[in-house]
């Protein structure tokens, strides 16, 4: 008989393997990115290629796009899981439900987050963002994806069992990603006019440990409501 | 206590007790709004600064204060869903947010109106106004939630957890945007304490107003909750008893 694995185990076999998964599948892997490159293009063709005030809005473009590619990638969080019945064995293990997951966000935010944010600081290039913004943005960045991606994984464990979510998970997500936009915008720009980093870090650094704390128990809550 | 808190969770027995008190709420709700309007619209002297305008305030304070409270309302009853499946409790939270979604909005038009005149501008990226939008797009996201699940139940629970989270946001929100841009007034300017800036016929009729429309939301709140528990309770023996005998 086998030994029981630890719930480290399953933790560390969960975020294994949704990695191999999406390693697997290459479209979902560069899908999210794309979109990214895609929507942050389409700012300067919409309002206005002028340097000057592509400078001044090219943090919240990059915000909004970054917000946009997470909501677009958050659906295959659950779904395909959802479909092939491997998300039902999850709800069944005996580890707390808390930890696998988070092990799925993790993941999740590594294949789509973490690109976004590496790949920020060129696009905040094209957009000619002012010099002494891209340690903040970056790192802001580096803070509030995460954040987004714990948030939109209540609103896809929620919305996981109904067959058109597209806009409903907007919908429901969206608003709640608000208070992670504004921190991370405001941080941006007042480091521009010349304030310490330091305490708008904290914030954003507060609402990532919120976050990762009380987020995957409403997920897990949700997933139980969904997969009955 | 217990007993009384289960007896709470029957829909057949809210649905007598709030029979017997509405008439209660409805007659004060009636007599404090004819007097509240009446009294705000016509006679209350016009403010120094702002006119006649001023009079917006009576429709727009009591509104607006109301409807900050739909999301805890909900959270609350939501909790009481999850914890206790109370079924009652999803009446009353299912009913609540299309509710909070028509406060919030009147909040919003009143609000913008007085600041046309006020401001010079319908709409400003304040801090207020623009978390009232956010709770007005958060309470139309649980009202599309609830629509789309056709499980009852599910639909409940999922419900109960989105207004939990929604709950918990709509204070960041606050928090959040005020720190990030505001031109609104404190609500300070109309403390009551501060008797020399505000005479007792301004701030009187606003007490009225605010009492009456905080009946009129628990009228509309148990009137539409009343309707909910008749529809889902139509296959019980009493409901058909109740149809059948008027």
């Amino acid at each position: 008989m086998n030994q029981q694995a630890t719930t480290g185990q399953a933790f560390r076999a969960t975020l294994k393997r949704d990695l191999i998964i999406a390693y697997k599948r290459k479209n979902d892997l560069v899908n999210p990115f794309m979109f990214f490159l895609i929507v942050a293009t389409l700012f300067p063709i919409g309002i206005s290629p002028g340097p000057d005030r592509l400078g001044e809005i090219a943090a919240g473009v990059l915000w909004i796009s970054a917000l946009l590619a997470s909501l677009l990638a958050m659906d295959n969080l659950y779904r395909s899981d959802y479909e092939d019945g491997s998300l039902e064995q999850l709800l069944l293990s005996p580890h707390p439900l808390y930890f696998l997951v988070l092990a799925k966000n993790i993941s999740h935010w590594l294949v789509s987050g973490l690109p976004v944010v590496l790949v920020s600081p060129l696009i905040a290039y094209m957009l000619n963002l002012p010099d002494a913004a891209y340690a903040a943005l970056f790192i802001t960045l580096l803070l509030g994806t995460p954040v987004l991606s714990l948030l939109g994984s209540i609103g896809v464990a929620l919305t996981v069992g109904l067959g058109s979510r597209g806009l409903i998970l907007a919908v429901i997500t969206l608003p709640l990603s608000v208070p992670v936009l504004i921190a991370g915008t405001l941080t941006v720009q007042e480091t521009l006019n010349g304030a310490s980093l330091g305490g708008y870090l904290a914030i954003m650094g507060a609402m990532l440990l919120a976050a990762l704390t009380l987020a995957p128990l409403a997920s897990s809550a949700a997933l139980r409501i969904s997969v009955n | 206590m217990w007993l009384w808190f289960s007896k709470l969770g029957s829909p057949k027995w809210f649905y007598e007790l709030s029979g017997r008190w509405l008439p209660w709420l409805v007659i004060p709700m009636a007599l404090l709004l004819i007097v509240g309007i009446v009294w705000a619209l016509l006679f209350v002297p016009p403010d120094y600064q702002q006119g006649n305008t001023i009079r917006i305030m009576y429709i727009h304070v009591p509104f607006a204060s109301i409807s900050l409270a739909f999301f805890p309302l909900m959270a609350v009853a939501g909790t009481i869903t999850l914890v206790w499946r109370m079924k009652l409790a999803d009446m009353v939270a299912k009913q609540a947010a299309p509710l909070g979604a028509w406060f919030t909005a009147l909040a919003l038009a009143s609000g913008s109106i007085w600041g046309s005149d006020i401001w010079g501008t319908w709409w400003i990226w304040d801090g207020r106004l623009t978390s009232m939008l956010l709770q007005f797009f958060l309470l139309i996201g649980v009202i599309s939630l609830r629509s789309a699940l056709e499980d009852t139940d599910a639909a409940a629970k999922a419900c109960a957890v989105l207004s939990i989270v929604g709950c918990i946001n709509v204070f960041v929100i606050k928090f959040s945007v005020d720190w990030w841009n505001t031109l609104h007034q404190p609500a300070g300017d109309f403390s009551l304490s501060d008797e020399a800036a505000n005479p007792p016929e301004v701030w009187v009729p606003l007490v009225i107003m605010i009492v009456a429309i905080y009946l009129f939301f628990a009228v509309s709140l148990i009137l539409s909750t009343r309707n909910e528990i008749l529809q889902r309770e139509r296959r019980a023996q009493w409901v058909q008893e109740l149809v059948e005998g008027h």
